[in-house]
C-alpha cells in the first residue's frame, strides 16, 4: 500500500499538465487580462515573468479553452534552428507538410500570411521564446505585421536584463502581461487546491499557517520552488512514516521537516 | 531517497546556528540586568540626579510687586514658596518675575549676636549688605544635585545673597544637616535681622542638635520683641517636643 506521503508527493512533481491548472486570483486575472488581449486586434502579445510563475501552463490553458474557437497553436520549445520553426510554421499556416529537400522561402510565406487577412485568424503562442535570436524575431515581427497571425510570446524576466528593454521588443510589443510570483494567499491556496484536487484533505490541512509562511519565505511564492520544496518535504515524511513513524506528526507538518528539506535544496545553509 | 541521516545532523548545526544569536542576546541581557541590580543595590547610582535632567516645570511662579507689612509677609511667602519648589523641582526663576520689595525700617532685633557657638560670623554687617545690594537675586535654576548646593555657597561667598543664604538653610534643615542649617540661618539673620524665617531655622535647628534651652531663650527673645504668633506657635511645639 502507498504512503500517503508518497501519493501527495507526487502531487507537486513539477509539469505543465492541463490537469494540474490550479484556478487562483492571480492566474485568473493573467488569464483575463491575455485573453481580453487576444480579442484586441495586436499583432504581438508580450507574456513574461520569472521562471516558475506559471507562463507556461497559463499558455497551455489558453490553448485549451480556446481551441475549439479560434485557430490556436502552442510552440512549446523554440526550434534548433530557423529552418526548422519555419518548417512548423509552414505545417501550421498551410495544413500541409513541407515536401521533403525543400525549404520555406519567407518572402513567399509572408505574402501568403497577407492573403490570408480577413480570411483566417491564427494565432501562435510562442514559448520560452527568448531563445529566439533578434533574426529570428525580427522575421515573426515581419509575419505579425500582415495582421493575419497574431503572436503571443512567453519571456523569462531575468535578474540581470529586463527583456521588455531589449529594442526589437520594446517598438513592437503592444500588450504587455506580467506574471509575478505568488503572495502568501494565493500559495496556500495552490497548495492547499493541489492536494484536494487529488482528495488529500488531512495532508491538506496538516500544512498550517505557519508552516506557509515559512515556505512562502523559502520559495518567495514561485511556483516551481513550492512544487520543488513540497515533493522534498512529503519526501522526507515518507522516509519517515516508513522508517520512524515517532518523529512525524499527522496533524502537522513539523517545522524541522520543512527546514531539512530547504536545507536539502539550498535555500537555508549551514 | 537521500541520506537522512546526514541531513538531520545538517539541520541540527542549522539550529544552532540560527539560535546562537537568542543564546548570545539572552546571556548579555541577563548579565546586564543583573550588573544594574547590584549597582542598584549598592546605591552606587543617584537616579534623583537623572530626573534632573529629564523634568521641566510647566508652571512659572510670578511675583507681584507690593507694598506695606501685609504686603511684605505675602510677597516672602511666595519667595519661600519658590524657594520651597527649588529643593524639589527645577523651576525656572528668572529675575524678571521678581520684584524688590522695599522693607520697612523696623527695631533691629539681633538676638543671635550674643550666642557663642558661632564661630564664621563674617566680615560684612547686615546694615552694609542692604546699603550695597538691594536686589533680591534667585536664579537658582534646575538644583537638585548635591553639587548645585556647593554652587550656590560659592555663589553666596561672592553675592552675599540673602534669598540664597536662606535657600540653603532651609535645603539643609530639610535635609537634616542641622549643623549647616543653623549657619546659613545665621548667615541669613546676619543680612537680614527680620528674617523671622531664618531665625525659625536657627532654633529649630538648635533644637535638632540637642540644644534645646538655647533655643527656647532665643526665641523667647524674639517673642518678647516682636510677639509673633508664628513664633509662638513654634516655641509650643518645642516645649512640648512635638518639632
Amino acid at each position: 500500500m502507498k504512503s500517503r506521503y508518497e501519493i501527495a508527493k507526487n502531487v507537486f512533481i513539477d509539469s505543465v499538465d492541463i490537469d494540474d491548472y490550479i484556478d487562483l486570483n492571480s492566474s485568473v486575472t493573467a488569464y483575463q487580462q491575455l485573453r481580453h488581449s487576444m480579442d484586441k486586434p495586436l499583432k504581438m502579445i508580450l507574456l513574461f515573468g520569472k521562471p516558475g510563475t506559471g507562463k507556461s501552463i497559463l499558455l497551455n490553458r489558453i490553448r485549451e479553452k480556446l481551441k475549439h474557437q479560434k485557430e490556436i497553436h502552442y510552440f512549446d520549445t523554440p526550434a534548433i534552428n530557423e529552418k526548422e520553426f519555419f518548417h512548423k510554421l509552414f505545417k501550421v499556416l498551410t495544413k500541409k507538410d513541407l515536401p521533403s529537400n525543400t525549404e520555406v522561402n519567407f518572402s513567399a510565406l509572408n505574402d501568403f500570411c497577407k492573403n490570408l487577412r480577413g480570411k483566417r485568424e491564427i494565432i501562435i503562442l510562442l514559448d520560452e521564446a527568448q531563445m529566439y535570436g533578434p533574426e529570428m524575431m525580427e522575421k515573426i515581427r515581419l509575419l505579425s505585421d500582415s495582421r493575419a497571425v497574431k503572436f503571443v510570446v512567453s519571456l523569462h524576466k531575468t535578474e540581470d536584463e529586463d527583456l521588455i528593454a531589449k529594442e526589437h521588443f520594446q517598438s513592437r510589443i503592444w500588450e504587455v502581461i506580467e506574471l509575478k510570483n505568488a503572495t502568501i494567499e494565493d500559495q496556500t491556496a495552490y497548495v492547499h487546491k493541489k492536494l484536494l484536487k487529488k482528495n488529500m484533505f488531512e495532508i491538506a490541512n496538516s500544512i498550517k499557517e505557519k508552516n506557509m509562511k515559512r515556505i512562502h519565505k523559502y520559495t518567495k511564492g514561485n511556483y516551481r520552488e513550492c512544487n520543488k520544496l513540497l515533493f522534498t518535504i512529503f519526501e522526507i515524511c515518507e522516509y519517515y512514516d516508513k522508517n520512524d513513524p515517532s518523529k512525524l506528526n499527522y496533524t502537522k507538518i513539523p517545522n524541522k521537516i520543512i527546514e531539512m528539506a530547504a536545507l536539502k535544496l539550498g535555500y537555508i545553509h549551514v | 531517497m537521500y541520506d537522512i541521516e546526514r541531513l538531520e545532523n545538517e539541520w541540527k548545526q542549522y539550529r544552532k546556528k540560527k539560535l546562537k544569536p537568542w543564546y548570545i542576546g539572552f546571556l548579555v541581557s541577563l548579565v546586564l540586568a543583573v550588573i544594574l541590580i547590584v549597582v542598584f543595590v549598592n546605591g552606587k547610582i543617584d537616579f534623583n540626579a537623572f530626573k534632573h535632567y529629564f523634568q521641566t516645570s510647566n508652571d512659572p511662579i510670578i511675583f507681584e510687586a507690593s507694598s506695606g507689612n501685609e504686603q511684605e509677609s505675602k510677597s516672602s511667602v511666595l519667595v519661600n514658596k519658590a524657594l520651597d519648589r527649588l529643593e524639589t523641582k527645577e523651576n525656572i526663576i528668572n529675575d524678571s518675575m521678581i520684584t524688590v520689595v522695599e522693607k520697612p525700617v523696623k527695631k533691629p532685633v539681633n538676638i543671635l549676636v550674643d550666642i557663642p557657638v558661632l564661630e564664621d560670623t563674617g566680615t560684612l554687617t547686615a546694615g552694609d549688605i542692604h546699603q550695597n545690594k538691594p536686589k533680591v537675586h534667585l536664579d537658582i535654576v534646575e538644583s537638585t544635585s548635591v553639587t548645585a548646593y556647593e554652587d550656590v555657597e560659592k555663589r553666596f561667598m561672592q553675592s552675599h545673597d540673602i534669598d540664597d543664604a536662606l535657600f540653603l538653610a532651609r535645603s539643609y534643615y530639610k535635609k537634616g544637616d542641622y549643623k549647616k542649617s543653623e549657619y546659613w540661618a545665621l548667615e541669613t539673620n546676619k543680612l537680614d535681622e527680620n528674617s523671622e524665617e531664618s531665625l525659625f531655622i536657627f532654633v529649630k535647628s538648635k533644637v535638632k542638635l540637642g540644644l534645646k534651652n538655647e533655643a527656647i531663650s532665643i526665641l523667647t527673645d524674639y517673642l518678647k520683641v516682636t510677639n509673633s504668633p508664628e513664633g509662638k506657635k513654634l516655641l509650643y511645639q518645642i516645649e512640648n517636643n512635638k518639632l
